[in-house]
């Protein structure tokens, strides 16, 4: 137990005095961490800003009147309708963020049945406000087009003219048979920040716990571990301080990572036991990997290089970088990855879940962690035994 | 002369010899370009929506109206859908159950759980739903209307369907006159994925060089070179034309296998490879600046890695530099990735000519000077440095 700490300690000394493991495991990821964040940070987040809305019309046309009204209350977005000899040019000039043009003759054309196209003219402000509103748009036209194709239903049917223009009226009017009510979603899903934050950590621990395992070959090249093992230590007290310098490191780097990343971006992960749960398995995880990594190296080299090509692989398809919207097989298997099943309990937390709420997303890592270290006793060594 | 070109000989071959570069080299960019695509492609769908029936009427009906909204339809359990939409990977889930299914087919009132995801689109597809919705809420009361005045049920679906197909549709004409979508008319998600990964991989794979420098310093492999009758400008000169022929490459090889595996478009190839060419001396200048001015080989190639990504973030080689804020736009004019992505998107989506990237050209150039003389400098002393 002596030899285990002595040698753990030691490996833990030289890690640090080595810049790399501090440069890698904490600098980049939290340089990556505030780039991005603040890059994605403004796009992604769904807020509605309130539009001006330039429109021209016909000051007597009914239905026109109906659609700029639908659009000035449509309780999602805060418009400001403003009258306009010419929408596109106001959209242009930055006095408007959207621009509406209703077509002279609106209503006479739909009850008619004739084409009468609303055009929209969508500027730089309009943004996620804008493509809102078109959509309300649609379902107002839809909803008059709705009227007409009633009176044409009237006709085709037999029924006598007057009889058109009621059942138009008793369409329009009727209660809607589906009615659509919104329900409440589990709150699951890290905000932007937040995913960057567990994605950049989950990424960069595949890297900071090669630190330790992939150790054994760089002392097997340097004639260190030789001498190690002409003392009275066993071999697998060797491993296991690896082991254990990897963990250490890991674990630390990983909960300096989320906390300051949620302290920089205002990030709640909840529940400090669940998140300290999900951060041992991770770093379980990740750490089992690095023996299978060390069997399947001859050189230090080697080593790092299928260390990063797992590392990177892991973190793309994990999310670290962008949520992947995979489905079906592929969903399944992007869920088996580590990474996304950290940034999955990561959510989990967040959104108020404790330990009971974890389980599925720690099983997943504890069962990596297994499948690696089995998978690690069958591999050939090609590495540190030789 | 010929002694630089021998030492850039050799550290190519070098370069070619290892074989972790047939992965980060020659791979791993395309996999970014792939999922950078896919993220910014867009695609012809408004968005996901998952459903929990498609098999009963009121599924198939409702399924039916939002693949019409060019809406993408799933359909998984009801749990599975809470997850989905937990997870980000669909925008709307509508729950129906047997019970809807059921009430929908007697013709009485139903009403379905819509839940709307944390995704910025999330919104806008809710309104599509409804629309869809109201669509099928329209047929059915018009239906309901037509049997009630005495028209057989058949004969009123019938009626419903011809006048359907005869009234024109509702259609808005939508015209765009942002400026992020002007610039990205035209384009596909690979085009711009294609062009950032170039560079982001060209300042990559040259920084992660600067380990092999500190490697050649530290087995004296320079100190002997220069034992023999060559100068320390050719030996110099080696070393920068050595990093900036495998930049090159990277970019070059980026470029053609993009071209080839995606279909991108790039507009006039030769002045493409004229700002990668540039851009690839600014990066081998770089990576002489960090090899020298560094003495351990981890340290370099993390600090390497760690400030080619973050140059390259904030050039707008992982998100478009179009839908920057503009604090952020001024701070990427201080990067080399941020003037070679400007002239890339002249070059690629306005169909621009040498004149029209001058501007950026010549910034390229001036960073390119200066990292060069200082990185050359920088080297000539570590020379004489002990490790």
């Amino acid at each position: 137990m002596r030899a285990l700490l002595t040698m753990t300690a030691v490996d833990l000394r030289r890690r640090l005095r080595d810049k790399s493991v501090l440069i890698f495991s904490l600098a980049v990821p939290l340089a990556l961490m505030t780039v991005l964040n603040l890059l994605l940070g403004g796009v992604n987040e769904g807020e509605f800003e309130p539009v001006d809305l330039a429109v021209s019309a016909e000051s007597d046309d009914e239905l026109a009147g109906v659609l700029v009204d639908a659009l000035a209350d449509t309780g999602i977005v805060d418009v400001t309708v403003i009258d306009s000899e010419d929408p596109r040019a106001e959209v242009q000039a930055g006095s408007a963020d959207l621009g509406m043009v209703v077509p002279e003759g609106f209503t006479a054309a739909l009850t008619s049945g004739e084409e009468a196209p609303v055009r929209f003219v969508i500027g730089d402000g309009a943004g996620l406000s804008g493509q809102v509103l078109v959509t309300v748009a649609q379902g107002v036209v839809e909803q008059f087009r709705g009227a007409s194709v009633a009176a044409v239903a009237a006709g085709t049917a037999g029924l006598d003219p007057e009889h058109a223009g009621v059942l138009a009226e008793q369409v329009l009017a009727a209660q809607a048979q589906v009615q659509l009510e919104q329900g409440e979603a589990s709150s699951e899903q890290l905000s932007t920040g937040g995913m960057l934050i567990a994605g950049q950590a989950g990424l960069f621990l595949m890297f900071t716990v090669g630190f330790g395992v992939l150790g054994l070959i760089t002392e097997r090249e340097e004639g260190t571990l030789v001498r190690l093992r002409s003392m009275p230590v066993r071999m697998s007290t060797i491993v296991a301080a690896k082991a254990l310098t990897a963990f250490v490191l890991g674990l630390v780097a990983t909960s300096v990572l989320l906390t300051v990343g949620s302290l920089l971006f205002g990030v709640d992960f909840g529940s400090v036991p669940a998140v300290g749960a999900l951060v041992l398995a991770a770093v379980l995880a990740a750490t089992s990997l690095t023996f299978v990594v060390v069997r399947l190296a001859r050189t230090a080299e080697q080593a790092n290089v299928v260390q990063s090509i797992i590392a990177l692989v892991l973190g793309m398809s994990g999310g670290a970088f962008f949520p992947i919207t995979a489905q079906g097989v592929l969903g399944t298997i992007v869920d088996l990855n580590p990474i996304a099943a950290f940034t999955r309990g990561l959510g989990i937390t967040s959104g108020g879940g404790g330990l009971g709420e974890i389980g599925v997303p720690v099983a997943i890592m504890v069962g990596f962690a297994v499948v690696c270290l089995v998978a690690s006793r069958l591999i050939p060594n090609r590495g540190v035994a030789q | 002369m010929s002694a630089a070109w021998a030492v850039a000989t050799v550290e190519l071959r070098r370069f070619l010899r290892d074989r972790s570069n047939i992965f980060f080299t020659f791979i791993f960019p395309f996999m970014l370009v792939v999922v950078i695509g896919a993220q910014f492609g867009g695609g012809a769908s408004n968005g996901r929506v998952v459903l929990t029936d498609d098999s009963s009427a009121l599924g198939q009906r409702i399924a039916a109206e939002l693949t019409e909204r060019d809406l993408t339809v799933e359909v998984s359990s009801a749990d599975d859908a809470r997850e989905t939409l937990a997870r980000g990977r669909a925008d709307v889930g509508v729950l129906i159950d047997a019970d809807d299914a059921a009430a929908f087919d007697t013709g009485e009132p139903v009403q379905l759980e819509m839940i709307s995801a944390a995704s910025s689109n999330a919104s806008a597809v809710a309104q599509l739903v409804q629309t869809g919705v109201d669509e099928l809420d329209r047929e059915q009361a018009g239906v309901a209307a037509l049997t009630d005045a005495g028209v057989g049920q058949e004969d009123a679906a019938a009626a419903w369907q011809d006048a359907e197909e005869q009234v024109p549709p509702a259609d808005l004409e939508v015209v765009d006159v942002d400026e992020v979508s002007q610039a990205f008319a035209g384009v596909t998600g690979f085009d711009v994925g294609a062009s950032s990964q170039a560079l982001l991989f060209v300042f990559l794979t040259a920084l992660a060089g600067s380990a092999t420098l500190i490697d050649a310093r530290r087995n004296r492999v320079i100190a002997r070179t220069l034992a023999a009758p060559v100068s320390v400008v050719s030996v110099v000169a080696g070393q920068v034309f050595g990093r900036w022929v495998i930049a090159l490459f990277q970019g070059v090889y980026v470029m053609a296998g993009t071209t080839v595996l995606f279909g991108v478009s790039w507009g006039n190839i030769w002045l493409c490879v004229l700002v990668l060419a540039v851009f690839a001396a600014v990066a081998a200048g770089a990576a002489m600046t960090i090899g020298s001015l560094l003495d351990n080989e981890g340290a370099a190639s993390g600090f390497g890695v760690g400030i080619a990504l973050v140059l390259a973030a904030l050039g707008g080689c992982m998100v478009p530099q179009e839908i920057f804020p503009a604090s952020l736009q001024f701070v990427s004019s201080f990067t080399p990735h941020g003037w070679a992505y400007r002239a890339f998107a002249e070059i690629q989506r306005h169909d621009g000519g040498l004149g029209d990237i001058l501007g950026p050209l010549a910034v390229l150039v001036a960073m390119a000077v200066a990292v060069l003389l200082l990185g050359s400098l920088l080297l000539r002393r570590s020379i004489a440095r002990a490790l």
